[in-house]
């Protein structure tokens, strides 16, 4: 929590100057849902709740609100060695929220758990999002294009962008290309695309075992190809089985930067 | 800071390692105390002591070499070190929860003070100097445990490193007389007698609060070069 340059704010109180203000605001759940496992996730929290200064007249029923709200009550007597990764990171994620911090950290809160346990913390971390301010590290992207609304990217130390991931997408969305895959037996299409204006450059992906053939198609500026698409190879009897407009991720927008970033 | 000496504490029980330092130790007591007291023939409860001392050498590291490194081990520091409490208070925590085992230890060899009772007229005030100059003792050693915990995440090495500085002081005297004023046990030695030499408590103490100290300067100087 310390620094080498500048000042760190948190909720107006400064982290050097005002240390214990400050750290009250926060709640940090660190990657690796390091815990205490020789205690029961109600000893648990509560023991965060008491290092966190809870008023002792409010803290047992603050521990029981947070446990029901994080889904633990089930598991409230179990000892946290016994528990499984996903409970885990729900008894870390109880221990950052004790305490009411109006900022939460979470740093990789997904890594390592089953599809049906990821979609568990992510609701939850949307619902807490509604009320908190929510830090969220992560390396998945599409989690983090799901839940955020504001995305930092920083490429070693430094901050490369920062916007809500629907305008990061946008911005990389550099060229405006469709994906065909096709039926055309006669191999006409190359001569058929040379004839629309629109179509700057049309390559061949891949040709599958059903005797499809997959391309790509580039357009000149802002035209929505498909309609032209579809209207011309109509005419000449190639049948589309699939087209689909290449939008680009986060992940693209991602490479995108850490790349300019490093030339 | 209560909140740190609790949760210490239960800890200590939940795992064995409570069980084993006092088990150990009243063992090793119970040994001591039928030899001396059977061999001499006498009621003097505090002689005990001497051999009891020696035996700290050897169990106190296993009280304190996970205090630090465990934590940092797993990573758990992060919750101490970003939650409002104070690094000092942590580390004064952990410090009195291993104190209050050495002071239930204590509390145990009372009876071996009722035995004795039983046999002769031990005397108490005595007694009670020697426990408190074990106590005094005991958290000398407990704060340089706690301070090689927090330098290692090694927990075997925070152990062997306790050990190593305890034997050192308790032997250096004999390759040299410079070292006696050094050597902590032999600071202890006057105790027994049932004197209380106020240059002997006051390096105790002294000790024990440079440690603590150099443990919190060590965190926190780990915590800023992170």
């Amino acid at each position: 929590m310390n620094k080498l340059h500048g000042e760190i704010k948190v909720n107006g109180y400064d982290i050097l100057k005002k240390p214990k203000k400050a750290k009250k605001e926060i709640g940090y759940m660190p990657e690796g849902v390091p815990l205490y496992t020789d205690l029961t996730v109600k000893e648990f929290v509560t023991y965060m709740a008491e290092i966190k200064q809870v008023d002792r007249k409010i803290r047992k029923e603050k521990v029981e609100k947070i446990i029901e709200q994080t889904g633990l009550k089930e598991v409230g007597k179990k000892l946290v060695k016994n528990l499984s990764r996903g409970y885990k990171q729900r008894v870390s994620m109880a221990g950052a929220l004790v305490g009411d911090p109006k900022i939460l950290i979470l740093d990789e809160p997904t890594v390592g758990l089953d599809p049906k346990q990821i979609t568990e913390i992510r609701n939850l971390i949307k619902e807490l999002g509604k009320t908190h301010t929510v830090i969220l590290s992560s390396h998945i992207l599409s989690e983090v294009s799901q839940i955020c609304n504001k995305v930092i990217i920083i490429n070693k130390g430094k901050i490369v962008a920062i916007d809500t991931p629907e305008n990061l997408e946008r911005k990389v969305a550099s060229n405006n290309s469709v994906y065909v895959t096709v039926e055309d037996p006669e191999n006409k299409i190359k001569a058929i695309t040379q004839n629309i204006g629109d179509i700057k450059k049309i390559e061949l992906i891949e040709e599958n075992e059903d005797g499809t053939k997959q391309y790509v198609i580039e357009a000149k500026g802002e035209v929505d190809l498909r309609k032209i698409i579809f209207a011309e190879f109509a005419k000449e009897n190639i049948t589309i089985f699939e087209m689909k407009k290449a939008d680009s991720t986060l992940e693209d927008a991602f490479m995108k930067l850490i790349e300019g970033g490093n030339k | 800071m209560w909140a740190v000496i609790k949760k210490e504490f239960k800890s200590y029980f939940y795992s064995p390692i409570g069980y084993v330092f006092i088990g150990l130790f009243l063992i090793m007591f119970s040994i001591f105390f039928y030899t001396d007291v059977f061999t001499y023939q006498s009621t003097n409860f505090e002689y005990i002591f001497y051999s009891g001392a020696t035996i700290l050498t050897f169990i106190v590291p296993i009280l304190t070499m996970r205090t630090m490194a465990e934590e940092r081990k797993t990573g758990t520091e992060q919750l101490l070190l970003t939650s409002p409490l104070s690094i000092t208070k942590v580390i004064l925590g952990k410090f009195i929860a291993a104190t209050l085992i050495v002071v239930i230890t204590l509390l145990c060899t009372f009876m071996y003070y009722a035995i004795l009772c039983f046999f002769g007229t031990p005397h108490l005030t005595t007694a009670l100097v020697t426990m408190l100059g074990f106590l005094l003792l005991a958290m000398a050693y407990i704060s340089f445990g706690i301070f090689a915990s927090s330098i290692t995440e090694n927990q075997i090495i925070a152990g062997v490193v306790t050990i190593g500085f305890f034997i050192l002081t308790w032997f250096l005297p004999q390759f040299s007389d410079i070292f006696t004023n050094f050597s902590l046990i032999n600071m202890f030695s006057k105790f027994p007698a049932g004197q209380i030499d106020i240059a002997d408590t006051v390096t105790f103490i002294a000790f024990t609060v440079a440690c603590l100290l150099l443990t919190v300067i060590f965190m926190q100087r780990r915590k800023s070069v992170r």
